[in-house]
């Protein structure tokens, strides 16, 4: 789970949201899945590109509430698009468990060969999973975990304790040649587990680098408000520092915006999730902000990958199994301008 | 069997004693909002030297003030619609919604490329919008308020979802951005700052210097009395709900200034944030009695707890069981205050 | 009263409210610069009719002249156009707005037609308190801090803040006190010298010989006499046209050999007293005896019953039932020493109006159908089915839903939940209110053989044959005390009236 419930629990009470209809949105549609389409080639080749056994996937996901599920819906479409042996079976996403529960039963009862479930709740979604995999349908359980482990085939998703680490050892080297260097993190909704998780990451890698301290802490709840309000009290309550990080790009606006606006400078930021606004950022250098690190929405075409390669009976290239693992934790890589351009089309907006 | 003349005899008495001791009490007129709003500046004072002690270099700079205020301005102008509103023995549970889908459908890319005055204009017109149909619904409807902007609640956080499609829409007009920005500031003073100031001067003037006002209490006081007094109560109460819309317009031209940009989680829970700080600067839920300069101090409260709290580098779990108990306590402190100048 | 064309002309108006004909033909002819008394029992339509020449309530029918021109009371604002003031009994104040802000309210002075200009409207208002002899009140005192006196004079200045030709007073002395009352007298001459009329309407026949020049007398709905000389029609007379019925009541007959004389009193009442509500009463309450209070809306009788069964705390005097004194202001202690209450407001105090029957009547009782906090549904329905057959209340249904319920059917699932109980004393305040005429026998024999049954009732009614036709002693109150206690056998409406009406003023 890249970004938070906060927003999708609303959604529960207002139904769904159709098609876009802002020109940024037309933009979306319109320009990029395209480009990811490319991206998520280059990131994870598959072993097997030729046609193959035709294999129906169903796939349920939370409602598209904001821009990281947006782009994982995108990420998992266009790559079904592209094997002519793949017929793609969408629900409309959903964050009410009882209706992504109703949704994955009908799917069932369609007897598609594959199911990919990214649920709106691991656990409550749990009994479903199990339900799927008793009618003999494997699931690829993305992002947010089943409760049983019998409930899904496969399990592919995002590391967030990977991220902390990450973002913390990036920071680390960065910050090498500098005494008592003083670090800020800005945390993500402090209630959900994942914000605790890439805490945890975050802290672990600081403990590598003695010259280093984490001196403040606040959790926002990745939104562009709460991103503004937390960082300006965190810039006022810290007069100095050496970097900082924030779990969340989307929240980042927000941060960035405290930082312009205290006109401070003198530290860099990591951001995270890889939002496109801030690879913009660390591409275009002139801001604070230096780095991202990565929650791949592109795990979705991988899903499809996967769920590909169950239907047809197939491992996938690269191991010496003839199975595909029961479990794939991704690689939260970080985005530097070194390597931005690669990463950039995987921006979610 | 009583004697009637007796009887009478020992009423009198009784009664005498009675108007004599209100009339004495009346003698002093205001002094309960006095005590109430000078009880929330004790707490604000509290805070501000638990500030100083906890955080000195920090909490006490200049840089701070202008911080904390313009913190406070937004949820600031929000509260002070909702006063006008609570006031009227209504509630308008949709601002925070209202804040969501202003800022959000005044920062699209079509509505940006109308500049700054488009930004404003949308803002305000979409807030006002709303407003018109909570009143409409409320006045002439025969809705409850609870109900009628539950419902707006849901359907202006629904629109504005469908709006960005979840997706944060960035500002890219340089007037607006710079408003926000730190040479802006007049005179020291932020222009956010500057805005609610005048809301609050203006929310105050209204309130207590004009019939608009006076009839906001009556209608909340006594809706039938008010009535019979020859006031419109329903167009009455259109306008109110209106005024709470505009001030949301305005607060979302606010934020949009302040994040430099319009998400769909904007305003999240400001109905609740708005509500605590108008009933504990002392405006009755019940309607009838409304204070604009409570209201405000009620928000600086708060502001400036959870400036404390981040100074400090508290955590969230902390800062949330605080913010509860310190609700509790201020309220607890007003009534305490309050029976001492009835006695 | 020099002929001249009436100020105000009021005839055939009628005005139904759902379920409820409040007034069903009246007329009334006010001259200027007359004091022109209303007089009525309570529900004779007074109230609505005022409401009417307010321009609060729209008539059915009906036509309303004023100066000459027949008029249309549309809204509140079109009758103080014409000069139509009216001071409401229930006072009509914002408790949070000053005495200047309510005297002005509506019709503020303004500059730009929006800002308040408040010294004028403090000026103003201080000169009305000064004509009014009260300008110790300061008129930027808040109203809700004025004693209901005081708010009395606000009242009377409000309506002097505007140009009046009428002023309408409802009950305006109920709240003052002797010399408050000569002082409202002295401004109500000074009114009617100006050629201001007044409508005044009062319960105190005393007050009506005093300042009225004609009386005007309503009796359900109907315009009964009017124009009638305010001095000298004989009180006789006025009484009788108040009070003449076209329905008999059939009341049950008295048991034989007296009312349960002999055994001990079940509930005595020691001094009870409440301040500003009622002076310190005593009674006794056998098994098997209905004791009657009489008297006027707002002369104690509702808050006595209420104090007795403890939902109002008493500041002096106790309660005792078998002997036992009760915890004064504890519903609990009264309930569980077996008191029971079927209050006045029946469908906001007394009953569930969403549920069934039978939870109605079983609420008091529900720990008995409990057992670990589950409730046996079929044991609490057979009681309760039992208790409503015992009562024969229609229909024998004890799921139907209590709303769809007659007045008087509704009214014996309350007494049927105390029966349930088996409470030793009911209280009963205004029992048949809302309740036909035809149905009221019923429920009065109902009333009558709980109490052969054993129980003991206190009744309260505003109706004085109910009182005189069911209980068999009455207590007659007036403001707050009690003035006469009497077999009610001894006694009549006429001298009932009497009593309640005049009181300390006739010997």
């Amino acid at each position: 789970m890249a970004r938070t419930p906060a927003t999708s629990r609303r959604s529960l009470l207002f139904g769904t949201a159709a098609v876009s209809a802002g020109a940024l949105l037309t933009a979306c549609t319109s320009n990029e899945p395209t480009n990811r389409e490319g991206a998520a080639d280059k990131a994870a080749p598959v072993a097997d590109d030729k046609p193959g056994k035709p294999v129906t996937i169903g796939f349920a996901g939370p409602q598209a509430d904001h821009g990281w599920l947006n782009a994982i819906n995108d990420n998992a479409k266009s790559r079904a698009k592209k094997y002519s042996d793949v017929t793609l079976e969408i629900t409309e996403g959903s964050n009410d468990t009882a209706q992504q529960i109703g949704q994955i039963q009908t799917l069932i009862n369609k007897k598609v060969d594959v199911l990919v479930i990214l649920p709106a709740d691991g656990k409550a979604l749990t009994q479903v999973g199990l339900q799927a995999m008793r009618a003999g349908i494997p699931v690829v359980n993305l992002d947010r975990v089943f409760a049983s482990q019998q409930a899904y085939r496969c399990w592919i998703g995002g590391d967030n304790y990977g991220m902390g680490l990450n973002a913390g050892h990036y920071i680390g080297e960065q910050l090498k040649g500098t005494k008592n260097a003083k670090v800020v993190e800005l945390a993500g909704l402090d209630n959900l587990e994942l914000t605790q998780q890439r805490t945890k990451g975050f802290n672990d890698a600081l403990k590598n680098y003695p010259n280093i301290k984490k001196v403040a802490r606040q959790a926002a709840d990745f939104t562009v408000e709460s991103g503004q309000a937390k960082m300006a009290q965190l810039l006022q309550a810290q007069s100095s520092f050496d970097a900082l990080w924030n779990h969340d790009d989307d929240q980042g606006v927000g941060a960035l915006r405290a930082i312009d606006q205290a006109g401070r400078d003198d530290f860099l930021m990591v951001g995270g999730a890889g939002a496109k606004s801030a690879m913009d950022a660390i591409k275009a250098g002139n801001s604070v902000l230096k780095a991202t690190v990565l929650y791949p929405p592109t795990m979705a075409a991988s899903a499809i990958d996967l769920a590909r390669a169950l239907g047809q009976g197939k491992g996938v290239g690269g191991l010496a199994e003839f199975e595909i693992p029961s479990s794939l934790t991704l690689y939260s890589a970080v985005v530097t301008k070194d390597n931005v351009d690669q990463y950039l089309p995987t921006g979610f907006i | 069997m009583t004697q009637p003349a007796t009887a009478a005899q020992q009423e009198a008495p009784t009664s005498a004693a009675k108007s004599a001791g209100e009339q004495e009490s009346s003698r002093r007129p205001g002094l309960r909002w006095d005590v109430r709003t000078l009880s929330l500046l004790g707490v604000l004072a509290v805070l501000v030297a638990v500030g100083g002690i906890t955080a000195p270099d920090q909490f006490l700079a200049t840089s701070n003030l202008q911080l904390v205020l313009t913190q406070a301005s937004v949820i600031g102008v929000v509260t002070v619609g909702m006063t006008f509103v609570i006031t009227s023995g209504g509630i308008d549970l949709s601002v925070g919604a209202m804040v969501a889908l202003a800022s959000v459908w005044a920062t699209t890319v079509a509505t940006q490329e109308f500049g700054f005055a488009g930004i404003l204009f949308t803002a305000v017109i979409v807030g006002v919008g709303c407003g018109l149909v909570n009143g409409l619904l409320i006045a002439y409807g025969r809705m409850v308020p609870f109900i009628a902007t539950l419902a707006m609640l849901a359907s202006a956080r629904g629109l504005a979802l469908q709006i960005t499609d979840g997706s944060t829409q960035v500002v890219t007009v340089p007037s607006v951005l710079d408003l926000g920005a730190r040479d802006a500031y007049i005179l020291g003073i932020p222009p956010l700052v500057l805005i609610f100031a005048a809301v609050t001067v203006i929310g105050w003037l209204l309130l207590n210097r004009t019939t608009f006002g006076r009839r906001t209490v009556a209608v909340g006081g006594n809706a039938e009395a008010a009535r019979l007094a020859g006031i419109d109560v329903r167009r009455q109460r259109l306008y109110l709900y209106l005024l709470s819309g505009l001030c949301c317009g305005i607060a979302a031209f606010m934020l949009i200034v302040l994040s430099g940009s319009g998400q769909n989680t904007n305003g999240n829970l400001y109905e609740l944030d708005a509500i605590a700080a108008a009933i504990i600067g002392g405006t009755l839920l019940s309607g009838g009695r409304g204070t604009i300069i409570g209201s405000v101090l009620g928000v600086l409260v708060f502001t400036t707890i959870t400036n404390i709290f981040a100074l400090n580098n508290l955590e969230t779990a902390v800062q949330q069981i605080a913010k509860g108990a310190i609700i509790v306590a201020a309220v607890l402190v007003q009534r305490r205050s309050m029976r001492g100048g009835d006695a | 009263m020099a002929p001249q064309p009436p100020l105000l002309t009021m005839s055939g108006i009628t005005k139904s409210f759902p379920g409820v004909r409040a007034l069903d033909g009246v007329d009334l002819e006010v001259q200027a610069g007359e004091v022109h008394c209303l007089l009525g029992q309570n529900g004779a339509g007074k109230s609505t009719l005022i409401k009417v020449l307010a321009g609060a309530h729209q008539p059915d029918s009906g036509e309303i002249t004023w100066r000459g021109e027949r008029v249309t009371l549309g809204s509140p604002v079109a009758a103080m156009r014409l000069g139509i003031a009216t001071i409401y009994q229930e006072l009509d104040l914002i408790e949070g707005l000053s005495v200047a802000e309510n005297v002005f309210l509506g019709h503020e002075p303004t500059s730009a037609g929006f800002v308040v200009r408040g010294s004028a409207a403090r000026t103003a208002t201080a000169e009305l308190l000064k004509r009014l002899g009260h300008s110790e009140i300061d008129p930027t005192t808040l109203v809700g801090e004025l004693s209901a006196a005081q708010q009395q004079i606000v009242s009377m200045a409000r309506a002097l803040s505007h140009e009046v030709r009428l002023i309408v007073m409802d009950e305006p002395s109920a709240a003052l006190d002797p010399e408050e009352v000569d002082n409202l007298f002295r401004i109500v001459g000074d009114l009617t010298a100006d050629g201001v009329a007044v409508i005044y309407i009062s319960h105190r026949l005393e007050e009506i010989r005093r300042i009225g020049d004609r009386v005007t007398v309503l009796k359900e709905g109907r315009s009964v006499a009017g124009g009638l000389p305010a001095e000298s029609t004989p009180t006789d007379e006025v009484v009788a046209l108040m009070t003449g019925r076209n329905v008999e009541y059939v009341f049950p007959e008295r048991p034989k050999g007296g009312f349960a004389e002999g055994r001990e009193p079940v509930l005595k009442v020691e001094g009870l007293t409440r301040r500003g509500e009622f002076a310190p009463v005593d009674l006794e309450l056998r098994p098997g005896e209905i004791v009657g209070l009489a008297g006027l809306v707002g002369s104690g009788r509702s808050e006595i019953l209420e104090t007795i069964y403890g939902a109002r705390k008493p500041d002096g005097g106790r309660v005792l039932v078998d002997g036992t004194p009760l915890r004064p202001g504890s519903v609990r202690a009264a309930v569980r020493a077996g008191i029971g209450l079927a209050p006045e407001e029946r469908k906001a105090q007394g009953l569930l109006m969403l549920e069934s029957v039978s939870s109605n009547v079983s609420v008091s009782t529900l720990s008995r159908f409990a057992r670990a906090g589950w409730l046996d549904r079929r044991a609490e329905r057979a009681a309760a089915h039992q208790a409503v057959r015992e009562l024969s209340l229609r229909p024998d249904n004890p799921d139907a839903a209590i709303r769809t319920l007659s007045g008087g059917n509704q009214q014996k699932a309350v007494l049927a939940r105390w029966l349930l109980r088996g409470c030793k004393v009911l209280l009963l305040d205004e029992p048949t209110r809302g309740v036909d005429i035809g149905a009221r026998a019923e429920l009065y024999a109902v009333i009558r053989r709980l109490a052969d049954e054993g129980l003991a009732v206190l009744l309260v009614s505003s109706e004085v044959p109910e009182v005189l036709g069911l209980a068999d002693r009455v207590l007659v109150l007036r403001e707050g005390s009690v003035v006469h206690t009497a077999d009610a056998r001894e006694l009549d409406e006429h001298r009932v009236l009497d009593l309640v009406m005049e009181g300390s003023l006739t010997p």
